[in-house]
């Protein structure tokens, strides 16, 4: 009978804690993001996304990714994409390179976009000199539209190399109503971004 | 929320279905039926269906708003199928970088950009409208409908049957699942037959239809050594597709052209002429894509053509400094000049040069052309970004 409580119990514990779930994220400081990479001090509440699409992204939305995302990725490596590949030999993606300059890291994330999700319209903006966390870094936007509704989702990011190591922060929502109604969180969110690279 | 007209297409495209005819010597087309209406109930919901989609299509942002290259590829139709056919149809060009087209039940044809990079003359590309209009013709997608829902049901049936019969029915479903899947094989050998006699018939060489298929064997090949995966040996069609291979499809297609044995002039030029404006966008997506080899095959088709344009060698300088190695930014950098060379000098090959020359460590020669880059695009929307490299 005790067994059979304790089962109960456990099964119940597991389910109101799934180890690995979305994750309310508050107001404040937050120094874990993409495992410690990144901290911030976001505004306002976001909701930390369970899956990742690699070891080196993580996302955070308000109302669903589809609708507004962050998209941190941190401290991706020579060799390595921004995201996980589908099958590494016959659909890699464009990886970090070496010599890479700041000027190429927009056209990275499109290529990434075009190769891994069949992105098929995109285009990059305006691009200009900026600093992320002391760091010389460019500050980029972009749109393209979403192939499997087409919808016109606008992206505004800033980026960095430091130590042979590619940091990005995005901001992605639809053209119509969310980027222009959430724009201003990620700009506040960027202000108190630091590197721990 | 809509749903993207590509999965539309391909869905509406892949409502295929039927079985092959013995391929004869002389290109007879079947009869055809002017003005043509949906008969039935389900055709007449699939017409509507389609109507839909291809409302939406109109309005896509995929879709090539161009009237001259509409009428470049409605042109070639007509001259593949004849006049009076190829009224009934309606091309809609999208701006998807990979090799398909497709037909729809109510004459709705989609041609994505990858077609239109690829096929090396107007006659491949009347190939492929050629055989995408035999679908249309011989009513493949209600075929193909009737044909699945005919076998899901007899499907059911058996399930219940062998129940009762305390019988193991497991492999009698098998059997139609791969009835149906061969059934679309059968549908597509069907269309490609049909395809070729009309272009035994059109103004172009039959044989351009085996070239594209070899084409595309080549440069799956290409890809596949760039990544350094095994020659794909077996193009035996497997249990699931549904269409059949490169290779049977390249085989069969070349034998029934020598039967015919027609001639005629490919138009090359002509294709190139057409889509020029176009290129450099094409080109563009298709180095963006990280298919290197692949990449590298499509252009050394065109170039074969054309020659080795300035559109081109900034294509390949472009596919060159994306790979990013350092000797790939030595031959970036040579082919960039080689495009200047040939007269193509807009911004972008002058941004390309001068970035390749900076990250080969050559600072203040790139930044010379960065400064050019400038001065030619004093607007740029990187223009800011670029300054950075360029001494005050």
């Amino acid at each position: 009978m005790l067994r059979h409580i304790t089962a109960a119990l456990t099964a119940l514990t597991l389910l109101s804690f799934p180890a690995a779930a979305h994750k309310v994220i508050e107001p404040g400081l937050n120094n874990n993001i993409v495992k410690g990479v990144f901290s911030a001090k976001p505004e306002s509440r976001w909701n930390r996304l369970q899956q990742r699409d690699g070891n080196f992204q993580e996302v955070w939305t308000i109302d669903g990714d589809r609708l507004n995302r962050i998209v941190f990725y941190g401290g991706v490596p020579v060799g390595q994409p921004l995201l996980r590949e589908r099958d590494k030999k016959r659909d890699p993606l464009p990886a970090v390179t070496g010599n890479m300059l700041l000027p190429d890291i927009p056209l990275l994330l499109e290529r990434t976009y075009r190769t891994k999700y069949g992105v098929a319209i995109m285009s990059i903006g305006k691009q200009e000199p900026a600093t992320l966390d002391g760091r010389p870094a460019i500050a980029f936007d972009y749109t393209y539209i979403d192939p499997e509704y087409e919808v016109e989702t606008k992206g505004e990011a800033i980026a960095a190399l430091d130590n042979g190591k590619l940091y990005l922060v995005a901001f992605e929502a639809p053209a119509v109503y969310y980027f222009g109604r959430d724009v201003e969180k990620f700009r506040n969110l960027v202000t108190t971004l630091s590197l721990k690279g | 929320m809509k749903r993207s007209v590509i999965v539309t297409a391909i869905a509406l495209a892949a409502t295929i279905p039927l079985a092959v005819n013995a391929a004869d010597d002389e290109p007879v087309l079947p009869p055809y039926v002017p003005a043509y209406e949906p008969q039935s109930v389900d055709e007449r919901g699939m017409w509507m269906m389609a109507d839909e989609q291809e409302k939406l299509m109109a309005l896509s942002e995929l879709r090539i708003d161009d009237e001259e290259l509409n009428a470049y590829v409605e042109r070639v139709l007509c001259d593949t199928v004849g006049k009076d056919r190829c009224t009934g149809v309606r091309v809609h060009i999208l701006n998807i970088p990979a090799f398909n087209a497709t037909m729809s039940p109510n004459g709705a044809m989609t041609v994505w950009s990858g077609l239109l990079l690829r096929v090396r003359s107007e006659a491949q590309l009347a190939a492929v409208l050629g055989h995408e209009f035999a679908h249309f013709e011989m009513r493949h997608s209600l075929k193909g409908f009737e044909q699945r829902r005919s076998a899901s049901d007899a499907w059911s049936w058996l399930a219940v049957l062998g129940g009762i019969a305390q019988v193991n029915t497991g492999d009698a479903q098998v059997s139609l699942v791969g009835s149906i899947f061969q059934f679309n094989r059968g549908q597509e050998t069907e269309a490609d037959l049909l395809g070729l006699k009309y272009l035994a018939q059109s103004p172009y060489p039959s044989r351009a239809a085996s070239e594209v298929w070899q084409q595309l064997m080549e440069e799956a090949d290409a890809t596949d050594f760039g990544r350094k995966l095994k020659r794909r040996e077996s193009y035996r069609a497997g249990f699931f597709d549904t269409h059949p291979t490169s290779l049977s499809r390249a085989d069969y297609l070349l034998d029934q052209a020598l039967a015919y044995n027609d001639s005629g002039d490919p138009r090359d030029d002509e294709h190139y002429a057409a889509i020029k404006k176009h290129l450099p966008k094409f080109l563009s997506d298709q180095v963006k894509l990280n298919d290197f080899n692949g990449t590298e095959y499509i252009l050394s088709g065109i170039a074969g053509t054309t020659g080795w344009t300035g559109e081109l060698l900034h294509a390949r300088a472009e596919l060159f400094a994306a790979r990013g190695n350092p000797r790939d930014l030595i031959t970036s950098t040579t082919l960039y000049l080689q495009a200047m060379e040939a007269g193509y000098r807009p911004p972008e090959t002058l941004r390309g040069l001068g970035l390749s020359l900076v990250k080969s460590g050559k600072r203040s020669e790139g930044a010379k052309y960065l400064e050019d880059y400038l001065a030619a695009a004093p607007e740029a929307p990187d223009a800011a970004i670029i300054k950075m490299y360029v001494p005050k």
